[in-house]
């Protein structure tokens, strides 16, 4: 080392030397700034190539060793590469990238990827200092950015973008993760109870604890139960129909437990992304994910008519109705009284609040009988079991008896349409025949006229059927709410009206009487056999 | 290859990271065993700093020999501009066959420049000149290359083939057990082969092998294109691990 010295400035002169025979390579290991990497914080780092991308280069030659080889295939499919013109790219070890760990196991961890372009123009050097005072250059070899990695849980794509639509109505952030943890959760059981049960066809919607897997269930035994033929379709129309249903309550459900929500609009769901359970596209199932949300809205409404948050206009009405069942069933209202206003209510107004209606009527019926009509469990008990072939005497003089009151303005109802149309009668003879003997006999005295064997168990021209049989069946499953139970008997399913599927319903649970309990404020029933 | 070493960060040793061009590092390459290349001179002129480096002398030379040749020189003298390293951290890692090991921290950042003297310019000239020349280029052919076939009675291909064909006359039937065992043989090599494949090998007329085959084997459409033929279950016996990953995948 020379020193010049020098009035005006002063120079030191080092020399550069670029060792020939280094076997080391050196690299360039550059951090971004903002992450405050500190080196000399470190105690101990370890580092390795990722080496994740080599199955997908070398797959095929791993799996073709020994096991399920063939003669000739590796020269057959270097053929048909260089026939048609499949290049290939080499899996090089050398610009895999790096991961590193430091500190061992709770410490951070960072990825390498290996810059390109950095020797082509120009040359990089190391210049370092040696104790004599020389420089030392070594030419660098390559350029690693790296950049931390996560380590906390992210979200995938799909439910990043679940999420952004939901972002204007969501106000609690932090469930989020909250949620999906326990959906994880969720799922990784159900995991494990389907790798036991492996005869069930128990699909994995991960959702364990609500309604909607029980019901899947139950429709697919159910369906297969009575008709082998028409279980394929029906069952997936079911499932998806049911799954809609479920995905609009989850939603509904999630909201409520956390969540402040708007009221939903027609167009929110367009761009979900549903899981695929069926073979159907996502096109069938938007516009039917509309309407059965809808009518799920709206029957919601009327049981928990304090606790929604909707306040569409068709509701209101609605929310009335169950104010008044409410009261109703401490029995302050007369029954004529509601249904005059039900009637009132119902006559100008769409299906959906038909709906609603009927539920309230199924209700206050129900209520009704289970006031009224203790001792008369064990009859109605007994002629369960012949419910779909015997007659019942004891039963038609329950319904004449005591619910002629509320039932009768919806058999009047029912009259007047069967005075206008004498046509042909098939699933609404079923329950006009049951009709006929009540409305005929204004009095209520005990007039016990047979039932028709055939008007319960008429095979309609629909899929699933509503019967004494497949009620009991949910029952004995699960407590269910009327509600629920509507739902299971969709109109367009049993090809019953909504008010017919009421009625019949009414008439089953009765013959039923199922035991209650209430959970979540809501009167369930059911059976144990 | 995973522990790093991390000595050079934890004495804080400084480094500086210097880019060169092209040309000046081909003639370090040039350099001799000791390595010398040159030397950086670091004076304070008027209060700046200013850093430059001077080739040595012997590496100024573009030609093969080490002399100096007048008509190509590179510049002697190259001042280098610093910069500092504030908005990224730069580390450096060295890597040998076993080891992994911290070398330092960047601490500068320097870019070598070029005085824009005549020699300059002809240097970059030409290597701009060596640059322009596409990579792919037109040349024209002495003698055309032609595919075009003259009508011939017979080619002379044909020939050879028919020939051979004849030599060898038809293939004829082994014994059956002879067959079978030439089969088993074949498959303990490989799993799946093609009918074609087993008549090269076996040398026996398709029918026959055929029949054979229809024994011992069954066809699948593996789903991987091809139609091959595989051992039944009951004739094989292969490795354990392998044969039971097939058959899981068969069930599943």
């Amino acid at each position: 080392m020379t020193s010049l010295g020098g009035s005006s400035s002063s120079t030191t002169e080092y020399t550069v030397r670029v060792p020939k025979n280094t076997s080391k390579r050196y690299n360039i290991m550059a951090f971004n700034a903002g992450d405050r990497v500190n080196c000399s914080t470190w105690t101990q780092a370890r580092m390795e190539r990722d080496m994740s991308a080599r199955r997908i280069y070398g797959d095929d030659e791993s799996a073709e060793g020994a096991g399920g080889s063939e003669f000739g295939k590796k020269q057959r499919d270097e053929a048909r590469r260089r026939k048609y013109g499949i290049i290939t790219k080499e899996f090089k070890a050398e610009d895999q990238p790096w991961i590193l760990k430091v500190n061992g196991k709770g410490g951070k961890r960072f990825k390498g990827l290996r810059k390109g372009g950095v020797t082509e123009n120009a040359s990089y050097y190391i210049f370092t200092q040696c104790p004599d005072g020389a420089f030392e250059a070594f030419p660098v070899n390559g350029w690693y950015n790296f950049t931390p990695q996560a380590k906390h849980r992210t979200l995938t794509a799909e439910e990043a973008e679940e999420e952004w639509g939901r972002r204007n109505k969501v106000v609690n952030h932090f469930s989020i993760m909250l949620q999906k943890r326990f959906r994880e959760q969720e799922r990784g059981g159900d995991d494990e109870d389907e790798s036991e049960k492996t005869g069930k066809k128990k699909k994995n919607i991960g959702r364990g604890g609500e309604l909607h897997i029980t019901d899947l269930e139950d429709d697919l035994m159910m369906s297969s139960d009575n008709s082998d033929s028409s279980m394929g379709e029906d069952a997936d129309g079911k499932s998806k129909a049911k799954k809609n249903v479920g995905k609009g309550k989850k939603k509904k459900r999630k909201s409520n437990d956390k969540e402040a929500v708007e009221e939903s609009d027609d167009g929110d769901y367009e761009g979900l992304e549903v899981d695929y359970m069926s073979d159907e596209s996502s096109s069938d199932e938007e516009p039917e994910k509309g309407k059965p949300s809808k009518t799920e809205e709206h029957l919601k409404g009327i049981d928990e008519a304090s606790e929604s948050e909707e306040e569409s206009e068709e509701e209101k009405p609605n929310e009335e109705e169950a104010k008044e069942e409410e009261e109703e069933e401490e029995g302050k209202k007369t029954p004529v009284q509601t249904e005059k206003k039900k009637k009132k209510d119902s006559s100008g107004e769409s299906e959906s609040s038909d709906d609603s209606d009927i539920e309230g009527e199924t209700a206050s019926a129900l209520f009704m009988m289970k006031k009224r009509t203790p001792p008369k469990r064990p009859s109605g008990r007994g002629s369960a079991g012949s419910s779909k072939t015997g007659s019942r005497p004891g039963t038609p003089s329950i319904d004449s008896a005591t619910t002629s009151n509320t039932l009768r303005a919806a058999a009047s109802k029912l009259e007047q349409g069967k005075r206008q149309n004498q046509g042909p009668t098939e699933s609404p003879a079923a329950k006009r025949l049951k009709m006929d003997p009540s409305s005929q006999s204004p009095a209520p005295s005990g007039k016990s006229t047979p039932q028709p064997p055939s008007g319960k168990s008429t095979p309609s021209s629909s899929d699933v059927q509503l019967t004494e049989e497949a009620v009991r069946r949910y029952l004995i499953r699960k407590p269910m709410t009327t509600k629920d139970l509507l739902k299971k008997f969709q109109t367009k399913r049993t090809g019953l009206s909504s008010e017919q599927t009421v009625n019949v319903l009414a008439q089953i649970l009765k013959r039923l009487n199922p035991e209650r309990k209430i959970i979540n404020d809501k009167m369930h029933f059911y059976l144990t056999e | 290859m995973s522990e790093v070493n991390l000595n050079g960060v934890k004495q804080n040793k400084g480094v500086w990271l210097v880019k060169i061009p092209k040309y000046l590092s081909q003639q370090w390459e040039k350099a001799t065993e000791k390595g010398e290349v040159g030397t950086i001179t670091i004076g304070k002129k008027q209060g700046k700093t200013e850093v430059r480096f001077s080739l040595s002398e012997e590496l100024t030379a573009r030609g093969a020999t080490g002399e100096s040749d007048a008509s190509l020189q590179v510049p002697r003298h190259h001042p280098l501009t610093m910069h500092t390293v504030k908005g990224q951290t730069m580390a450096v890692f060295s890597q040998t066959e076993s080891e992994i090991s911290l070398e330092g921290m960047v601490v500068h950042r320097a870019e070598c420049r070029a005085v824009a003297s005549d020699n300059y310019m002809k240097l970059k000239k030409l290597q701009i000149q060596e640059s322009i020349k596409p990579q792919r280029f037109s040349q024209q052919l002495e003698k055309a290359v032609t595919h075009v076939f003259k009508p011939v009675a017979n080619h002379s291909f044909n020939v050879a083939y028919q020939k051979k064909k004849k030599t060898e006359g038809k293939m004829v039937r082994a014994e059956r057990q002879v067959v079978l065992d030439m089969l088993f043989s074949a498959f303990e090599k490989h799993h799946y082969y093609n009918i074609k494949d087993l008549v090269e090998i076996t040398k026996q007329p398709v029918t026959y092998l055929k029949e054979i085959i229809r024994e011992i084997g069954t066809y699948n459409s593996k789903g991987k294109h091809k139609n091959t033929w595989k051992l039944k279950r009951e004739y094989r016996n292969y490795e354990s691990e392998e044969e039971k990953d097939e058959e899981e995948m068969q069930t599943v």
